[in-house]
């Protein structure tokens, strides 16, 4: 493990401070006390020993730490991305980008679901007021068509000038019914239909208010004016 | 250019689905974050065209001739969404990283320098096309809303004045945004031929859940204002053919016919037009009205209305294929049909079994062109 050191062999080791020798001084010369000179020579060794060793563990950590990072940015199902450094922080946003954007996705398309759903229904709400309306209208017309045709061939059975007077008075309040009767239907069939295209109209407004008021607070993303 | 190489690779690439085009977007907006201004808040319709543009570009790489024409296209349509030339060094960027990013170990060098020459060569395409297209029109039109008119319950009529003046073929489309739903775009066909003052008319129908067609019915006011794309579309006007004419209009379908009923009445001699107006119900006929006026000043044009399901109506009802094919002997006419793709496909294939050469039947298709 201690390959990734340069130069090693050129290096001072332990064996060599031990082996090291110095010639003597000349007699009558000052010099070294040879014992004290072995003596740090020996405290040498062991310090370079001890920094050996640690040398070793740190170069063990150092690889243990860099495995353990390699494992925790390889991809789901890429057994091959091999990425560490300033890279893992480029892709670590990436992925917070991505997850943002995603989540951003999904609200829209829940809006938009939502809003097919609610469109759908009123339509179908819509055509079934429309159709009952119609077959009352229908029903409606029929009575007064019968009505009409009664009256007709009452007068025409009618045989008494008095009773005819009767008669018609009788047919002109029938009459004046089936008119405001008429009437009334068609207002509130209006009311009803307007009532309906206003809740439309209104929904779309409040929609587009909650649509300017988030995109004013989102800012910059919604630049209307571009 | 290893063009095999390149094959092999985005097909493996493109095995990580939509994870590519996700990583692709993230890349490029962290690294340049204005661009991110030119895309709609949801990206996923976005991040499918991606991928379906470049695995159209990765299929036609050996056919150059093919691959140019539907670079050109994206390169002009893209003028629309705001791209400029400095955009495409930051996507080539983005797009390296991201291919290299899902290559793993299988990335080379080599592989490398020929997705750069390849996207090199496609970015230069399309700037090239954008330079060509900007010398004769602007990017896009901007337009005012001068009226709508609520003709159904969900169909809207917009009169809208472009700046410039947009010129176009009567029966084109242009893509519309609505400052409503910014950066959407979706295709609508103009109803009216070219006028002297030129304006548009705009035949809108609410889609249920449409994100666009909401803002442009029930959202819009006259005053709004709108952003226009270049005309497109093929449903034009064949001219010199001396051809009688028969149109099926499925409800908004009706739009482009219109406009080519009002460019067949600009000429001398008009051949004998027959108009098919198609709605589920009587109420979506929504322009008929107009259409008996037109009927009733020109002699050579005949409108029949078609509901295909209500018990009383105003005009035939069934089927609108039905109806067209009872009506009448079809083979020596040009046939133009507009309208639900379902319809146009059935009408369509009724016609050319019944002998209209498929030549003379006239459909709209986009091709390439996503807005």
């Amino acid at each position: 493990m201690t390959v990734a050191w340069q130069q090693e062999e050129k290096r001072l080791t332990p064996d060599e401070v031990q082996a090291v020798t110095f010639p003597l001084s000349r007699i009558g010369r000052r010099g070294f006390d040879e014992d004290h000179v072995r003596a740090f020579l020996q405290e040498v060794e062991r310090e370079i020993v001890t920094l050996l060793n640690e040398k070793v563990s740190l170069w063990n950590e150092v690889e243990r730490l860099r495995r353990r990072i390699i494992t925790g940015m390889k991809q789901p199902g890429n057994n091959d991305g091999v990425l560490f450094g300033r890279e893992d922080a480029h892709v670590h946003a990436v992925r917070i980008l991505s997850n943002a954007q995603l989540t951003a996705d999904r609200y829209v398309a829940d809006a938009q679901a939502y809003s097919h759903r609610l469109t759908e229904e009123a339509r179908n709400r819509r055509d079934e007021i429309l159709n009952e309306a119609q077959q009352h209208a229908d029903l409606v017309l029929e009575e007064a068509s019968t009505r009409a045709r009664e009256a007709a061939l009452a007068t025409l059975n009618a045989p008494v000038p008095n009773q005819m007077e009767a008669d018609r008075s009788a047919l002109k309040a029938e009459l004046a019914y089936l008119r405001t009767f008429g009437e009334v239907y068609r207002t509130h069939l209006r009311a009803y239909t307007e009532g309906m295209l206003r809740s439309i109209t209104e929904w779309e407004r409040s929609e587009a208010r909650t649509i300017d008021q988030a995109s004013s607070e989102i800012g910059g993303s919604y630049d209307l004016g571009r | 250019m290893d063009v095999l190489g390149l094959k092999d690779s985005f097909s493996r690439i493109a095995s990580y689905g939509d994870e590519v085009p996700l990583f692709f977007y993230s890349d490029l907006f962290i690294k340049h974050p204005e661009v991110r201004d030119l895309f709609p808040i949801s990206m996923k319709t976005q991040r499918e065209h991606l991928i379906g543009a470049l695995a159209q570009i990765v299929a036609q790489v050996d056919r150059l001739e093919d691959l140019t024409v539907f670079v050109q296209g994206l390169g002009r349509d893209h003028r629309k969404f705001g791209a400029v030339a400095e955009h495409y060094e930051a996507v080539g960027d983005s797009l390296l990283a991201t291919l290299a990013h899902f290559a793993g170990d299988t990335w080379t060098p080599e592989l490398g320098a020929d997705w750069a020459a390849a996207y090199g060569l496609v970015a230069s395409t399309m700037i090239e096309a954008a330079k060509e297209d900007e010398a004769s029109r602007p990017a896009f039109w901007r337009g005012t809303v001068l009226s709508c008119e609520q003709r159904a319950f969900d169909i809207t009529v917009l009169q809208v004045r472009p700046e410039p003046r947009l010129d176009f073929l009567p029966g084109q489309s242009v893509a519309i945004e609505s400052p409503r739903r910014p950066r959407l775009w979706r295709y609508y066909s103009i109803a009216n031929a070219p006028r002297e003052d030129g304006t548009l008319d705009f035949h809108v129908r609410l889609i249920d859940g449409g994100a666009v067609s909401m803002a442009l019915t029930y959202g819009q006011e006259p005053g709004g204002s709108l952003r226009l794309g270049p005309p497109i579309g093929v449903l034009t006007l064949e001219a010199t053919s001396g051809r009688d004419i028969l149109m099926v209009a499925g409800s908004t379908g009706l739009a482009p016919l219109k406009a080519l009923i009002e460019q067949v009445a600009a000429r001398p001699a008009p051949p004998s037009v027959r108009l098919f107006f198609c709605a589920r119900a009587a109420e979506g006929l929504y322009d008929l009205p107009s259409l008996e006026k037109m009927a009733a000043e020109h002699q050579w044009l005949t409108v029949v209305p078609v509901v295909s399901s209500e018990l009383r109506s105003r005009g035939e009802s069934g089927s609108v294929t039905d109806v067209v094919m009872r009506a009448g002997n079809w083979s020596g006419h040009d046939a133009y049909l507009a309208g639900p793709s379902e319809m146009v496909r059935d009408t369509a294939a009724r016609l050319t079994s019944a002998g209209t050469p498929r030549s003379q039947i006239h459909i709209e298709d986009f091709g390439w062109s996503e807005p």
